[in-house]
């Protein structure tokens, strides 16, 4: 079909850029080996008040990480938006008969491939310092962490294509960004915060991603939080990426 | 001559803050096949909001739109495909060569890759970038890029190339070299619809023009007819006044029909004729047989500045210069 292919040759197109600016490579590797370097330790001491064990405080914590590496990905995907919106990239696109959706996932696939590279990295470093691995589970994770990296790469370029500036969409996605991290439970689980930001943190969408990534990752599927939430990301996810294609469809100026 | 773009009444505004701006204000174009036709005006004019609208870009407000037979509105798809646009960006990828940037915009107009990649290796050889086909598009110089935002624009063999602001940033020599290009393509039979500021490129380059100002067209025509029918030639005429030759030569000129305007200024007659090179040894003629000599003689052919000044009344120069506003 046009589209799958329209997919494919900008899949190829994104994938050959990032690899050929290592920056973005050494970014993307480096953020979440120096949460796990630099972050992780100072868990270990306030374990007995999270009730685990020593070594299951990434039980914890990995999936926090994994999530919020999943988020700053595709959230990201904006700047490179506003980049190739500048360098006229888009427009030259815009004017082919390729398939508008596919100018918005391929890309984002692309993204998500890189992902889970990373992902399969950190993963590895953790299990090396005592994480469980449950491959079920983490297979499970990967779609949870899939559906969450589309939905707000989606999210970010729809936002760059209406503000079309470095400057607006920076403000736009950091001012948002921060509060969705904080009321996630991203690092420390919010079950640990007063009621008020319990309660809040049940209109937040990352909050659902990052309780079910921790069953997820330790392998148990029965818990409610795991259906509800790929059922939040995924009809979420659909959502913005439906809203995103039209944006294509209509991007003025 | 067949019209391959037809626009009738064709509008845009846009929301700002100080209520909505009308970009183009009931534009309607008719541009035959194989013509090179050029929209000149200075920036913010409303030309390459035109363009596109024109490129399915941008929706229309209303007004219709006809590119290749097709309305623009209703069947944006099959416009893509018929139609090649190079913007003022270009927008090349530049951490790609040439050749990859060839062959990848070659599938996405749906070329498989055995074709496409022979039109590319065609097309770099067309355009003078064989050698730098493989090399990243960052180290290209600036004439080089455009050629390949040109190659790219036409790598789908489209009916017609839209060009917006093709010579912006280039040298004169890259400029002129450019201007080859666009005559050689329009010479295998694809129509070229192009926006400039130049006056010269509308002049040298288009085959017919259309003058934009504050979102209307303003003059349609040849180059050359829109510069006929602003004042015609202008000729300076300096003579030894000798005898009363002065009076003479006056009384002599102005009771020619093909003067339009006469006027003195010391020695020298300034006057305005519909065709300077024509009327002009007619009137030699004639001022040798009364024993008028001259001095010297001038003739210098109006631009199109000057058409633009008279239909505005302001300077393109100026117009271009006072405004801020980008070409949205």
């Amino acid at each position: 079909m046009k589209t799958l292919r329209d997919i494919g040759l900008l899949f190829q197109r994104y994938t050959m850029q990032m690899l050929r600016n290592p920056v973005w490579l050494f970014v993307g590797f480096s953020s979440p080996v120096l949460y796990l370097a630099l972050f992780t330790p100072m868990l270990k001491h306030i374990a007995p008040s999270l009730g685990v064990r020593g070594g299951g405080v990434l039980e914890i914590f990995l999936p926090g990480i994994l999530c919020l590496l999943a988020f700053a990905s595709g959230s990201g995907m904006g700047f490179n938006t506003i980049f190739e919106l500048q360098a006229g990239v888009v427009e030259r696109f815009r004017v082919t008969p390729a398939s508008r959706f596919a100018i918005l996932i391929g890309p984002i696939l692309s993204g998500l491939m890189m992902m889970v590279v990373f992902d399969a990295v950190v993963v590895a470093i953790a299990v090396g310092v005592g994480f469980q691995m449950h491959w079920l589970g983490l297979a499970a994770l990967a779609v949870l962490l899939g559906l969450l990296a589309a939905l707000t790469a989606a999210f970010s370029t729809a936002t760059a294509l209406v503000t079309k500036d470095i400057s607006s969409f920076a403000a736009i996605i950091n001012g948002i960004n921060l509060p969705i991290l904080l009321l996630a439970g991203v690092l420390l689980p919010i079950s640990f915060g007063p009621l008020w930001m319990r309660v809040v943190a049940h209109f937040n969408p990352l909050y659902y991603a990052v309780q079910a990534s921790r069953f997820l990752a330790a392998g148990s599927f029965g818990a409610p939080a795991v259906w509800q939430g790929f059922v939040v990301l995924a009809s979420l996810c659909a959502l913005v990426v439906f809203w995103a294609t039209r944006v294509f469809r209509k991007a003025v100026a | 001559m067949e019209a391959i773009i037809s626009t009738t009444d064709l509008r845009k505004q846009f929301p700002s803050r100080r209520g909505p701006v009308e970009a183009v204000r009931g534009v309607s174009i008719e541009v035959g096949q194989g013509e090179i036709f050029g929209f000149l005006g200075p920036n913010g004019a409303g030309k390459t909001t035109t363009l596109r609208m024109l490129t399915t870009l941008l929706p229309i407000d209303s007004g219709r739109a006809l590119v290749a037979g097709l309305d623009v509105a209703r069947k944006p798809k099959q416009v893509r495909q018929r139609i090649g646009y190079v913007s003022q960006l270009g927008g090349a990828d530049e951490l790609a060569t040439g050749r990859e940037n060839l062959i990848l915009q070659g599938r996405l107009y749906g070329g498989d890759r055995v074709s496409v990649t022979s039109r590319a290796k065609l097309l770099m050889e067309i355009l003078d970038l064989n050698e730098f086909a493989d090399r990243r598009v960052k180290t290209y110089s600036g004439g080089q890029r455009r050629r390949l935002d040109v190659a790219l624009g036409i790598v789908h063999e489209p009916e017609v190339l839209f060009l917006d602001e093709p010579s912006t940033g280039l040298d004169p020599q890259n400029r002129a070299n450019l201007w080859e290009h666009v005559r050689s393509l329009r010479s295998r039979g694809t129509t070229i619809f192009l926006t400039t500021h130049y006056l010269e490129e509308a002049d040298t380059l288009c085959d017919r023009i259309m003058i934009m100002d504050h979102g209307r067209i303003v003059a349609e025509g040849t180059p050359r007819d829109l510069k006929r029918q602003v004042s015609g030639d202008s000729v300076l005429l300096s003579l030894h006044d000798e005898d009363g030759a002065l009076a003479r030569a006056r009384l002599l000129i102005s009771a020619q029909p093909y003067v339009r305007e006469l006027t003195t200024d010391g020695d020298q007659l300034r006057l305005y004729i519909e065709d300077g090179s024509a009327a002009l040894p007619g009137l030699l003629r004639l001022l040798d047989a009364e024993g008028i000599t001259l001095k010297s003689i001038s003739l210098s052919e109006p631009t199109l500045d000057d058409v633009f000044l008279h239909q505005t009344g302001h300077s393109l120069r100026d117009a271009g210069a006072g405004t801020t506003e980008t070409a949205a």
